[in-house]
């Protein structure tokens, strides 16, 4: 059921008990559990922080921990599944669940006793209303009371009676196929297409802020979670603007409790602004050629694989009057004289160039003499970090250190994972030229596919989730409807990520995860359906060409 | 010549991996000391007997060797006790096997001794509960600290009876004198935000 009042109805409900966090690997959920973790180190509420990569994790660690603790808090996992079925927890065991995955699974809805979800009921949801899936059973038990009944009436009635009783009986079969029709067919609607709603981040800043215990740092972290569901194209356009304005509240409410005193805050202190701030990916810790040169948005629209497109790059430069030995030099080291108009300069040029949206509304913190950050490169960072493929690491030694990188005190930690950033875009990069180079991509009937094969460079990069959802975006952006395949050598799986079709409207439903598991379903194809995210499976590589075959039917 | 080599080797910095090592050595030590005393009895009977005064400088040279090994005995001894000491304040006052298998009857006997001494001391500060002096060696900031475990610790109870399981990887928000001994142990992390 969905939950009224935050405070009270979770809160309060925890407030003197222990509870365990289950956290999802993606940096919205990290945000999310670095606000709850503060928030319950203010009021001393026990917990356990324990983070689950995927579905099986998640009842390993709901089976160790469910004789001790009453109380789970899951955060970006469990709403878009049956949760009860799967787990089986006892009675007693209550889950909280803030998921920013939908659709929420009808079960979860409508459970009064264990289920609660921490999602505002109007956050685009369209949930069927009760009676059009669950159906009382009492309704059959009177059938047959009635009909026993009865039976002990004399033979010549009873027969009367019993024509009229199977009347009503079929009557009542055939209302009932009808209604399991319409359910079926309501249900398939609802749950057809994956997408995703308000981070969780945001979701538990608002709860600190009806506490009144919010803090700059949690503000950050919620916008960092916020980025991050936009730079990994998780919402809409329209989604990210209402929420920008709904942090930039927020921001200024925070920026003006110093305003006022004569003495402004040390420098030291945390300051985070507004920022109407150029689209290229880790600008200021980069050098701006090589910023342009491996961001998606600028990449795609120069179509910089091509040599025509290398030569409008330079073209670009030359007519903002950017000297290339200042472009090409780190950031912070270029001509203060050209640093103080770029962001209208670059606007300006690539207007000319066809690049509209170069600019974006986010926001920016700075603390200290040398530290500045944008949002964005806080998400490509601890994103990096997370999912860095380094051999002796295991996950969960990369949770830890994502999750350390986003407090204050670790800058090192955010360096090297901005460090990381730089060298997996500019992976993509080149992976992304090679395969349009080499016309790796096929078109495969209603989608095109495109098959990484064991040799590439920085394949094992791409082995992870969301680095390689963002190889797909990349791609995607001139070209439409895609699936990607990505080789895990160890294993002997493939993992298949499914994007649906890019458009300026798009509303970024998803419909491959319900595709992925019919098709899986009528080949037999032996497939792992593990991460939160159902657009994302292994496959084992034999079955990779029946599968696709399957799929192909499917969507045609 | 006189064998100083052995007690030199003997104050090294005794390496709880040399333990078998040690206790050659010690025994070697206390060998040389009783044949220094044998060697001396018999010049002194011999120098008392026949008068030979030239006997009297190696005798005192002997005796000068034997109280040098005693010094150097006494004092790995002692050492050795500052240590087991230290070690009630680390461990708590269950030692570990492989901490006890390398002490000795007497050592374990003294080591009990101090533990006693120190819990009646305990008690008799801060009224009638007595103070536990060996939590918060350091002044705390706050009742409740975040940790990491580091290592696969299996299960372990806190004081209401509720059981946390302490795997790798996982972080706990617990009450601090009750992870003190495990972030000694290097079992836990505290992790500072």
């Amino acid at each position: 059921m969905f939950i009224a009042d935050i405070r009270k109805d979770f809160y309060e409900v925890v407030a003197n008990q222990r509870v365990v966090l289950l956290v999802a690997p993606d940096i919205d959920a990290l945000c999310a559990c670095k606000i709850l973790q503060a928030l319950f180190h203010c009021d001393q509420i026990q917990y356990t922080l324990v983070p689950v990569t995927g579905w099986q994790e998640l009842g390993t660690a709901f089976l160790e921990h469910k004789e001790q603790f009453r109380y789970f808090v899951l955060i970006n996992c469990g709403a878009n599944v049956d949760l009860l079925e799967m787990l089986q927890p006892d009675d007693d065991s209550i889950f909280f669940i803030c998921d920013t995955h939908r659709p929420v699974d009808v079960v979860n809805v409508y459970n009064d006793t264990q289920i609660k979800l921490l999602i505002k009921q109007d956050d685009d949801l369209s949930v069927p209303s009760y009676d059009d899936i669950f159906r009382d059973e009492d309704e059959e038990g009177e059938d047959s009371g009635n009909e026993s009944d009865e039976g002990s009436e004399p033979s010549g009635k009873r027969r009367r009676f019993d024509e009229g009783a199977v009347e009503r009986r079929i009557e009542r079969q055939r209302a009932k196929r009808e209604w399991e029709a319409r359910r079926r067919e309501i249900l398939f609607d609802y749950e057809q297409y994956e997408y995703h709603g308000t981070s969780a981040a945001m979701m538990f800043f608002e709860l600190a802020w009806v506490l009144t215990k919010d803090t700059k740092d949690m503000l950050w972290w919620a916008i960092i979670g916020l980025t991050d569901q936009w730079v990994h194209d998780k919402i809409t356009n329209m989604k990210y603007v209402t929420d920008i304005a709904t942090m930039q509240r927020h921001v200024s409410r925070h920026n003006h409790r110093n305003e006022d005193e004569e003495n402004s805050l040390s420098i030291d202190c945390m300051r985070i602004s507004f920022e109407y701030d150029l689209r290229l990916t880790l600008y200021q810790h980069w050098s701006l050629y090589e910023s342009i040169y491996n961001s998606c948005y600028t990449s795609c629209s120069f179509k910089l694989w091509t040599l025509n497109g290398q030569k409008k790059l330079q073209e670009f430069l030359a007519d903002m009057g950017l000297p290339l030995k200042q472009v090409r030099q780190k950031f912070n080291s270029m001509d203060m004289s050209i640093k103080e108009n770029l962001r209208d300069v670059i606007e300006e040029s690539s207007n000319k160039y066809g690049m509209k949206d170069i600019r974006i509304q986010t926001f920016g913190v700075h603390f200290g003499f040398k530290n500045r950050f944008l949002a964005s490169d806080m998400v490509h960072a601890t994103a990096a970090l997370l999912e860095s493929a380094e051999k002796d690491d295991s996950e969960t030694d990369n949770f830890i250190k994502a999750l350390d990188a986003l407090s204050r005190s670790n800058i090192d930690r955010l360096h090297s994972g901005i460090a990381l950033a730089k060298k997996k875009l500019i992976a993509i990069q080149q992976t992304v030229a090679s395969c349009i180079c080499t016309n790796l991509i096929l078109s495969q009937g209603p989608f095109l596919y495109c098959y990484l094969m064991e040799g590439t460079p920085d394949v094992k990069l791409f082995s992870k989730p969301m680095a390689l959802t963002l190889l797909c975006k990349y791609l995607l952006k001139s070209l439409c409807s895609f699936t990607h395949g990505v080789l895990d050598v160890e294993k002997g799986t493939v993992i298949v990520v499914g994007i649906p079709p890019e458009s300026e409207t798009s509303d970024k439903k998803n419909f491959f995860g319900r595709a992925f598991e019919k098709a899986a379903e009528s080949t037999s194809s032996r497939t792992l359906h593990d991460h939160f995210d159902t657009s994302i499976i292994e496959l084992k590589t034999e079955d990779r060409s029946k599968f696709l075959d399957a799929l192909i039917t499917l969507l045609s | 010549m006189n064998r100083h080599q052995d007690t030199e080797d003997q104050i090294s910095p005794t390496k709880r991996s040399h333990h078998k090592d040690q206790e050659d050595g010690l025994r070697q030590v206390l060998q040389e000391m009783e044949a220094l005393y044998e060697q001396n009895q018999s010049d002194v009977n011999e120098a008392k007997s026949e008068g030979r005064a030239k006997l009297i400088p190696s005798i005192k040279l002997r005796h000068c060797c034997l109280l040098r090994n005693q010094r150097c005995v006494t004092a790995y001894l002692y050492d050795r006790l500052l240590r087991i000491r230290a070690l009630r304040w680390e461990y708590g006052s269950v030692l570990p096997a492989n901490v006890r298998f390398h002490m000795c009857a007497e050592e374990l006997q003294w080591f009990s001794q101090y533990k006693k001494s120190l819990a009646s001391f305990m008690r008799s500060l801060g009224g009638n509960e007595g103070l536990d002096i060996t939590q918060d060696m350091k002044p705390p900031k706050s009742l409740y600290i975040e940790v990491r475990c580091l290592k696969d610790h299996g299960e372990f109870e806190i004081d209401d009876g509720t059981v946390i399981l302490l795997k790798k990887n996982s972080q706990h928000f617990l009450p601090r004198w009750k992870c003190e001994q495990l972030i000694r142990q290097g079992v836990l992390e505290h992790v500072v935000s």
